[in-house]
């Protein structure tokens, strides 16, 4: 297993667990945080754990095109793994205050940094796995 | 990697990009009022991120990797297969299309078509859900 999908894999469970944690959080009535922490625990198990999983399992299985190419693939899944995982900490750390500080100039930035890097990891990964999306090419074997 | 689980996964990756650009466009609007109409476009983000990435992806996988059959099409009958990927894709790009048109309560026809496109799946599917090791 390769080391960039160790760490997508990692950082998934991480989303998993404080996603759980939060749902539950946000189920106590004496805290009344549902509202706030809702997109923040949905987009944790979605995007943190699921989506996560999901792009380190592939980039490890999916049959490379480029096996020459190792660099390429090097800088795509960490940049991957990067851009989106700082963007969704943003997220994370600035949503919930959306609706209790308005008009923070901070906060505003925060959220469109962390849009835009979110965005940036979704593109690196498609780059990297859509070319990898080819039909197997056939070898001549007498046995099979 | 057969054909219908590549069309899957191309279609999963557009659905993801789609829906993460909602995304970003929805929380935008959070914290910069764009437009009070942007809302409307929420269910179109959930259905994208749920059916057209993580369930076709899935599905997609799925298909190519579970046990082949020793007999036959190795992934059992093709037409079937195409069937699901069309209704599949098909069922949710009219689902979308409507709740953006209509309202998503009309949208009985496009979840009529992913329910078809998945039960041909689960078919496909439980003929390999089989081991070839003698335990």
């Amino acid at each position: 297993m390769p080391k960039v999908t160790r760490w997508f894999i990692k950082a998934g469970i991480i989303y998993f667990v404080f996603g759980v944690i939060l749902a539950l959080i946000s189920e106590f009535p004496a805290i009344y945080a549902g509202p706030l922490l809702l997109p923040v625990y949905w987009h944790m198990l979605v995007i943190g754990w699921l989506t996560q999983i999901i792009m380190g399992v592939s980039i490890w299985m999916f049959p490379r095109k480029h096996r020459d190419k190792k660099k390429r693939e090097f800088t795509l899944t960490w940049l991957t793994f990067w851009t989106l995982n700082a963007g969704l900490i943003l997220r994370f750390l600035s949503e919930p205050f959306l609706p209790l500080v308005q008009d923070s100039i901070l906060i505003n930035i925060t959220i469109l940094f962390s849009s835009l890097l979110q965005i940036s990891a979704v593109i690196t990964y498609i780059i990297e796995i859509w070319p990898r999306l080819q039909p197997r090419i056939k070898q001549n074997r007498s046995s099979s | 990697m057969p054909a219908q689980t590549i069309w899957m996964i191309r279609f999963s990756l557009i659905y993801l990009l789609i829906s993460v650009l909602i995304g970003s466009l929805l929380i935008t609007h959070k914290a910069i009022n764009i437009h009070p109409m942007i809302w409307s476009l929420l269910p179109i983000h959930f259905e994208f991120a749920i059916w057209g990435w993580l369930v076709q992806f899935v599905m997609g996988t799925a298909y190519w990797m579970f046990p082949k059959k020793l007999e036959g099409e190795r992934r059992g009958p093709i037409l079937p297969a195409w069937i699901m990927v069309c209704l599949f894709n098909f069922g949710l790009i009219s689902l979308v299309i409507v709740s953006l048109v209509l309202d998503f309560s009309v949208a009985i026809v496009g979840r009529s078509l992913i329910a078809v496109s998945i039960v041909i799946f689960g078919g496909l599917i439980w003929q390999r859900v089989v081991t070839y090791r003698n335990n």
